[in-house]
């Protein structure tokens, strides 16, 4: 009976901090529409500035607290709201998850910057850890009842607040109809700021208080991954209701002791299944809540992407074989081994483009399916006791097909509802696969084999072999990835132009619509994420192969999230997006860092500086998705756009194609280095576009927007337009806020 | 025999009744009208009818089946299009893709083999859209995209066409063509039911028509019986007073 009570005190605790943090996520997303990916994240700061304050500056508690609670937590929210969240109004689904999870990633990255990851920090108990009270026989610590006493106080004041008092009511009408808002002279704006600072307070809260209670150091990404757990607890009550969140996060809390409490000693991965437990309920509750209705949408969607046709998207395939082949000649085979770990993310990112770009579902794990595709190729395509092993295709085919299998498991539940759910469940599956299968080190037994699910938390992944093909050899391995990328970018072109894609689109630009007109969408759906995570197993399986030693931070949660940030940040509907955001992601970051490394060891007074440049750029690169708000379709369409304009002049356009071959003989020749090589390209073609209006000028001038509409038709894509312009807020846009 | 029927359709919005025991039927072969002001409840009818808008208490009977639990896309497959009054085209695709769309989905739920293409070029000449078949439907006038979803809900060959205010932007010539092409879809055996704020259009195409006011039935009958109602009168007038 004693060790019942103790867990189910314990379980309250965890449910309390669960209910902190859950509440703060549900209050953001009721007021503005926004789910919060970095609800997690700010939590995280929040815990790490805490314990500076308080053990590093040695401030008094009271103090550390008024600074991290008083100060950060509204200050944050206050932020975010102004410089990014106000901006979302009238956005997709896919812009606001990319911003808030820009956010997550320049959080992270500042933290690791501020915070080095390396040492441990523990983080005080309030009024220290020998502070005890007796309840019922359970002995407790006044941290752990402070937190009950929190989240029920927390309970209490949520409670009054949407019920009693006025701003409260506004909240709630914020995210309905902030047109009524103004009419009746309050201004939406004011009230979503409170929310966002009330959130944010909520969140640092939570960060303060949970982990001294799990117990262990300070960890960014186990902090990060809060929102997760939060979300399932939020999930009971729809992310609406605050009582029904508080029964979620309770039942969460005392899910996880009692498990650990009750579970025979010989189901040696209880462990690790505590850790996802809040992730496994979030599926199990996903697949309870009622269908949603359809209705139209009437998505005046900003982004526009135009697909190629065939014949000169295959001509652009076979000049990126060639370009990518002849690029690898240049450089050291170590840094081929970078390339192709880059490229092996860009069929990854090509996933992303068919799911997202494509059909508009999102997959924020695709890591995660690279990781289950990877493992299971190991395990049934190569032979662990050869001296020089190689993975078999029978290995691959197993590998893809398990991780499309895995991926239409992943999606069933989460198809019936909204796309914020299904972009949540992927994340849960993520967490799923890093806390249970990445952790599994100690010897299973299934239909009689004994194995280790992933030996030591690590493995070398041995090279493909098919037929006469071994890449074990770098220049093998760049050919056959290269065609490979070349080929599935071409297919999912060819995809787009048929019936398929077509159908894909009007799911995406008007489900109801689709649906009226008989098509099944959860059977679409269904269809394009299995396709979807195939070919991100596909590609994870080629970047095991190409980093060789894989472990957990391999496919870790920021990779994946860096991934389709990158993606969307390039051009979601491109495949050339796709090319240069797996460059960026898996190339260019390390690229950057070992060129910046280099100079450091030779010039070892501008380490510091190399440091900060380093930091610098991750956050950098947070920073550039968060203004995707702005160019929903991506930087590679305005490159596009513009190149667009050399068909005019044809002879500038084979006049730059003439320079960038000689530019590659010339460095073939020794005459400039790789990076000076990509550096000049990079500026010729950025150039041509003014030197072909500097040849032939553009003579049609554009009419001033008072007069379109008159002499020329006044369609939907002009009015979308004089709207934007004038800043004319559309019904549309109320009707998805 | 009427294709469609509802039966005493009641839907409630919080305390606000948007539709009040409305029982109508449409026929084959004939165009059905379905007019009142702003705010009267077509749209929401039409929402109830498709599946897209829960009933508070009443049913649809559709080909003699009771079709109220059917999802929308059921119903789709059985038969029924509509049109939207606040568009629902797909704009990443071009006009003639729209129209397509509809052809590959029809395709891909049956076993019966057709040439989607072929028919989506009958289509476009049908309705008058050769011209700007190749433009992205965001570029076409609002009179001309509307069209667009006419043709997209024919390429189901559709038992059932609902059209929500399929003439509003349409110029008047543009609007003299519309009703011979309805007559035209109607004169093939399609049942077809008409929601229209223009009334000339409705009075030279419709066969019956049915007027509903604050979520109310209040008159149905030939368009010469309706003109005649004194309650369609009052509706119509003190909209007028009103606006
Ligand atoms: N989803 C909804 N939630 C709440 N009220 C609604 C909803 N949809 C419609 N209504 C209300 O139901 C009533 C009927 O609306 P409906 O759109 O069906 O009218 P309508 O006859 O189509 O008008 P119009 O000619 O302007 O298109 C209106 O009062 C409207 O405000
Ligand atoms: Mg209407």
């Amino acid at each position: 009976m004693d060790t019942f009570l103790t867990y189910t005190a314990l379980g309250l605790v965890v449910g309390a901090i669960y209910a902190i943090a859950a509440s703060g996520l549900v209050l953001t997303y009721t007021t503005s529409g926004i789910f919060n990916f970095a609800h997690g994240a700010q939590a995280m700061i929040g815990a790490f500035t805490f314990y500076q304050a308080r053990v590093v500056w040695e401030l008094p508690t009271w103090l550390a607290l008024v600074v991290v609670l008083g100060v950060l937590g509204p200050g944050m929210g206050w932020l975010l709201h102004t410089l990014i969240m106000r901006r979302l109004r009238d956005t997709e689904i896919v812009t606001r998850v990319v911003v808030t999870v820009a956010v997550l990633l320049g959080l992270v990255s500042l933290s690791q910057w501020v915070w080095n990851p390396q040492e441990g920090r523990v983080p005080p108990m309030l009024f220290g850890a020998d502070s005890t009270v007796d309840l019922l026989g359970v002995t407790l610590r006044y941290h752990q009842v402070l937190c009950v006493v929190i989240a029920a106080a927390i309970a209490v004041a949520l409670w009054w607040l949407f019920n009693r008092t006025r701003i409260g009511v506004l909240m709630r009408a914020a995210v309905d109809d902030p047109e009524l808002l103004k009419l009746s002279g309050h201004d939406p704006d004011r009230i979503s700021a409170s929310a966002w600072m009330i959130g944010s307070t909520l969140a640092v809260l939570a960060g303060v208080l949970v982990t001294p209670v799990m117990g262990g150091t300070l960890e960014a990404n186990a902090l990060t991954l809060l929102v997760v757990d939060a979300f399932a607890a939020a999930l009971f009550g729809r992310l609406r209701s605050i009582p029904l969140t508080f029964v979620g996060a309770v039942v969460l809390g005392l899910g996880s002791t009692y498990l650990v409490g009750y579970a025979p000693a010989e189901w040696t991965w209880v462990g690790n299944f505590q850790r996802a437990l809040p992730m496994v309920v979030l599926f199990v509750v996903l697949l309870l809540l009622p269908h949603e209705r359809l209705r139209g949408t009437a998505t005046r969607s900003r982004e526009r992407y135009q697909t190629p046709p065939l014949p000169r998207a295959a001509l652009w395939a076979v000049a990126c074989v060639i370009g990518l082949v002849a690029f690898g000649g240049l450089i050291s085979e170590a840094r081929v081994g970078t390339l192709l770990v880059g490229l092996s993310f860009a069929v990854i990112a090509l996933s992303v483009v068919l799911l997202t770009g494509y059909a508009g579902e999102l997959n924020l794990a695709p890591l995660g399916f690279a990781a289950v595709a990877t493992l299971v190729a190991y395990h049934v395509g190569s032979d662990a006791t050869a001296a020089d092993p190689r993975l078999s295709l029978t290995g691959l085919v197993a590998g893809v097909a398990v991780a499309a299998i895995t991926g239409a498991l992943v999606a069933l539940p989460a198809l019936r509802l909204r796309g914020l759910y299904l972009a949540l469940a992927t994340l849960a599956f993520s967490g799923i696969v890093s806390a249970m299968l990445l952790r599994d080190t100690t010897p299973r037994t299934l239909f009689g084999h004994t194995f280790v699910i992933f030996p030591n938390g690590n493995i070398l992944m041995p090279p493909l072999e098919v037929g006469p093909l071994d890449l074990a050899d770098a220049t093998t391995f760049l050919w056959v990835l290269s065609t490979l990328f070349a080929t599935l970018g071409l297919g999912v072109v060819a995809l787009r132009n048929s019936s398929y894609g077509r159908r894909l689109a009007a799911m995406k630009d008007s489900p109801a619509a689709a649906a009226m007109l008989g098509q099944r969408l959860m059977v679409l759906k269904l269809g394009v994420f299995a396709l979807s995570t195939g070919i991100a197993g596909l590609g994870g399986i080629f970047m095991s192969m190409a980093v060789v030693s894989v472990s957990a931070e391999t496919f870790g949660f920021t990779v994946s999230l860096s991934l389709v940030m990158l993606t969307v940040v390039c051009g979601i509907g491109y495949v050339s997006g796709a090319l240069v955001a797996g460059l960026i992601a898996g190339a260019g970051i390390t690229s950057l860092q070992l060129v910046l490394g280099d100079i450091a060891l030779t010039h070892p007074e501008y380490r510091d500086t190399f440091d900060i440049v380093h930091h610098l750029l991750l956050v950098a690169t947070a920073l550039v998705g968060i203004g995707v708000a702005n160019g929903p379709s991506g930087f590679l369409h305005d490159v596009f756009e513009r190149q667009r304009g050399l068909a005019r002049v044809p002879f500038v356009r084979w006049g730059g194609a003439a320079v960038q071959v000689a530019l590659l003989l010339a460095a073939y020749a020794g005459l400039l280095g790789p990076a000076l090589l990509l550096f000049v390209s990079v500026v010729l073609w950025s150039l041509l576009p003014a030197v072909a209006t500097a040849w032939a000028p553009d003579r049609a001038r554009p009419l001033p927007l008072e007069l379109e509409g008159i002499t020329t038709p006044n369609t939907l894509a002009l009015r979308q337009r004089i709207d934007r312009e004038l800043r004319i807020e559309t019904e549309a846009g109320h009707a998805r806020a | 025999m009427p294709v469609l029927e509802t039966h005493g359709v009641t839907v409630t919005f919080g305390g606000n009744v948007a539709l009040d025991d409305v029982s109508i039927a449409v026929r084959p072969g004939e165009v059905t009208g379905l007019i009142g002001p702003n705010g009267a409840g077509k749209t929401t009818l039409f929402n109830v009818i498709t599946g897209m808008q829960p009933v508070t208490s009443g049913g649809v009977r559709f080909q003699d089946r009771d079709v109220t639990r059917w999802s929308p896309g059921r119903r789709g497959r059985a038969g029924m299009a509509r049109t939207f009054q606040r568009l629902e085209l797909f704009l990443s695709l071009s006009v003639r893709d729209n129209v397509r769309v509809a052809g590959d989905i029809v395709r891909s739920n049956t076993r019966r083999r057709f040439d989607v293409a072929a028919r989506t070029e009958q289509v476009l000449a049908r309705t008058g859209l050769l011209d700007v078949a190749d433009l992205d439907v965001s570029a076409l006038p609002t009179g001309r995209a509307r069209v667009v979803e006419v043709a997209r809900a024919l390429m189901t060959e559709p038992v059932l066409l609902l059209l929500d205010e399929p003439a509003s932007g349409q110029t008047e010539s543009e609007s003299e063509t519309f009703a011979e092409l309805l007559l035209e879809i109607a004169g093939a055996g399609t049942a077809v039911c008409l929601v229209e704020h223009d009334l000339p259009l409705v009075m030279q195409t419709c066969t019956t028509i049915h007027v509903l006011d604050h979520g109310r039935l209040i008159a149905s009958g030939t368009p010469a019986e309706v003109q005649a109602s004194p309650a369609v009168i009052e509706a119509y007038i003190g909209q007028e007073a009103t606006a």
